[in-house]
């Protein structure tokens, strides 16, 4: 969890910053008396969500009322890829019967039903970043099988094809590949994806 | 069947149909008791109908499909039955930037299309100057398909060229003024609040990026559909009555100040109107069949994801653009009213340069500001063949 590692003697902490988007001061005092005790400490406060100035305060989490505006905004910053994604708690005073759940699976790393109170702010937060970076290391793991699969089915291709012009059987092509790769310093997958590429242009594909 | 319904909404003119049914009395009509809720974002009506929170609810026509595809919302399963408009968005630019594009191309402006802001970015590019930024109100959106595809017509593209980000509708006009975005796309009145407020000046209508092209739906969750076939008819026949009653002329001037009810949309009652009644076709609530959901409109907004690669092409994905859509419901509710339904589910888009004739249903003129059509059967082609792409 960023902003809690050990930290050996000596060495500066970065401090956990939290940004809250509520009108309202109140809700961001809320948080840091909830958070007394964890030092260095930096909550901001905004009325409204605005991405550059959050950008720069680079928050641990952000804390946003359920019905903000604002949540159009941070659902998508967080499909954006190019931004840097960040674990967001909503909180709502009122429940909706199962709403905390969609909102969960929809990407909110938490949902506290019944507004915050001191006493729940630091497991809550403490909780949806640990849930927000599993989340995160399913993901990227999620991306590189996907990318590992399909570099699998270009491999396949790429030595049915020499099986068929060079008249190899399936160990010999495989080999060819790899010597290939290692020749020239690259991926097995890319040096596949190439010889599928060129292969195609010599019948005349996309020429 | 239930009759006690909750339906979520957005501050929009679009949201009409939902206002009219209520004030009006459509809904009594048909024996349902609703209370609207007016909610603060997009994401939250779509997960609230998604738990039963809400019944159903106003939604951005291409957010009930990113659902089902799994884009947001977590897979829920919402359908659109009706369609509540065609046109009615605009692409608004801070004033100085406005005048600036008409100064750099007088005959661009006037055409309003994206190349005098083409030459607007050139120069800027030349000055150091940072990107410019650009406001939509949701990735999955009519609005930010619109703006893309207007600023991609020019040569702009939008992912490097200018900055795009998402904000609240009734939050763009400030936006602008404070200068942290130089234009948006939204739905009415916003745009028309930002040139009453002298900040911002429209430079393109929807309808310029695409003639009556789709925008906001009634979305429902699947299940609740199911559960409740009567009630889903009730309602979509009061909301049919409503938007036939919007459409009317000697109508808009009520609907104006009607919607202007802070309970509604609470903006000026003239900003309302402009779009309602000033604009060229600047709303269409009813006609041209605009309340039927086709299918082809559901594949267009497939292609816009693939195009901009917010998705990968699939099987289950141009499945799901169909399943998400159902002609069917309407028919059922618009023949029951007398009001003919158009024969067919699809429709080759953007291929009428003037208003036609569908078995004697009169049309809208739907072309693209490229000309280019969409064949709904060839999404992935479509999506791969523009100059700029991601597909």
């Amino acid at each position: 969890m960023k902003g809690y590692p050990y930290v050996g003697p000596g060495l500066r902490q970065p401090p956990m910053r939290v940004l809250v988007i509520d009108p309202d001061p109140a809700r961001a005092a809320l948080v840091a008396e909830g958070l007394k005790g964890i030092e260095p400490l930096e909550v901001r406060q905004a009325t409204v969500f605005v991405a550059a100035d959050a950008l720069a305060f680079a928050p641990d989490v952000v804390v946003v009322a359920c019905d903000s505006p604002d949540r159009d905004t941070l659902e998508s910053l967080r499909d954006a890829t190019a931004s840097n994604p960040r674990p967001v708690v909503m909180f709502a005073d009122r429940s909706e019967p199962g709403l905390a759940d969609e909102a969960v699976r929809a990407g909110v790393a938490a949902y506290v039903v019944d507004g915050l109170s001191p006493a729940r702010v630091r497991p809550v937060l403490e909780a949806a970043m640990t849930r927000f970076q599993l989340m995160q290391q399913l993901r990227t793991e999620l991306a590189k099988a996907k990318a590992d699969l399909a570099s699998r089915k270009t491999v396949d291709r790429a030595k049915g094809l020499l099986m068929k012009e060079r008249g190899l059987d399936e160990d010999a092509a495989y080999k060819l590949l790899r010597k290939l790769a290692m020749d020239s310093g690259r991926p097995i997958g890319a040096v596949a994806s190439d010889l599928l590429t060129f292969a195609g242009v010599l019948k005349g594909d996309g020429a | 069947m239930s009759s006690d319904l909750k339906l979520g909404f957005i501050p929009l003119n679009d949201c009409a149909p939902l206002a009219v049914a209520d004030a009006q009395g459509f809904f009594r009509a048909e024996g349902l008791s609703v209370t609207l809720s007016r909610e603060a974002s997009w994401a939250t009506i779509r997960d609230k109908v998604a738990v039963g929170a809400l019944d159903g609810g106003h939604m951005l026509a291409p957010m009930v499909l990113a659902a089902g595809l799994g884009l947001g919302g977590a897979g829920a399963r919402l359908i659109a039955p009706l369609a509540m408009n065609l046109n009615g968005s605009a692409i608004t630019l801070a004033a100085a930037h406005a005048a600036e594009l008409r100064r750099l191309d007088p005959e661009g402006a006037a055409a309003r299309t994206a190349r005098p802001l083409a030459r607007l970015i050139e120069a800027r590019r030349g000055q150091g100057a940072p990107l410019l930024t650009f406001a939509a109100v949701f990735p999955y959106s009519m609005h930010n398909y619109a703006l893309r595809y207007w600023l991609a017509e020019a040569g702009i593209d939008p992912d490097r060229d200018v900055r795009l980000v998402t904000a609240p509708p009734p939050r763009m006009a400030e936006q602008l003024r404070s200068g942290l975005i130089d234009g948006f796309c939204v739905g009415a009145p916003w745009n028309a609040q930002a040139e009453a407020d002298g900040t911002g000046e429209i430079v393109a209508w929807a309808a310029d990026v695409w003639q009556a092209g789709p925008d906001k739906v009634l979305g429902v969750a699947e299940d609740w559909a199911e559960r409740e076939p009567a009630t889903l008819q009730a309602l979509l026949r009061a909301l049919l009555r409503a938007a036939q009653w919007s459409d009317a002329p000697e109508n808009r001037p009520a609907l104006a100040a009607l919607l202007a009810r802070p309970d509604y949309v609470g903006a000026p009652s003239e900003v309302i109107a402009r779009t309602l009644t000033d604009a060229p076709e600047g709303l269409i609530y009813h006609r041209y069949a605009a309340n039927f959901p086709w299918r082809s409109h559901a594949s267009w907004f497939y292609a816009q994801m693939l195009r901009w690669g917010q998705i990968a092409p699939s099987v289950e994905g141009s499945v799901t653009a169909r399943r998400v859509y159902r002609p069917d419901l309407y028919r059922v509710a618009a023949t029951s009213l007398g009001v003919q339904p158009p024969p067919q589910d699809d429709k080759i888009e953007g291929a009428h340069a003037d208003p036609w004739s569908l078995d004697g249903l009169p049309m809208p003129a739907d072309r693209f500001c490229d000309g280019r059509p969409f064949d709904p059967s060839e999404p992935e082609l479509y999506a791969a063949g523009f100059a700029i792409t991601r597909a």
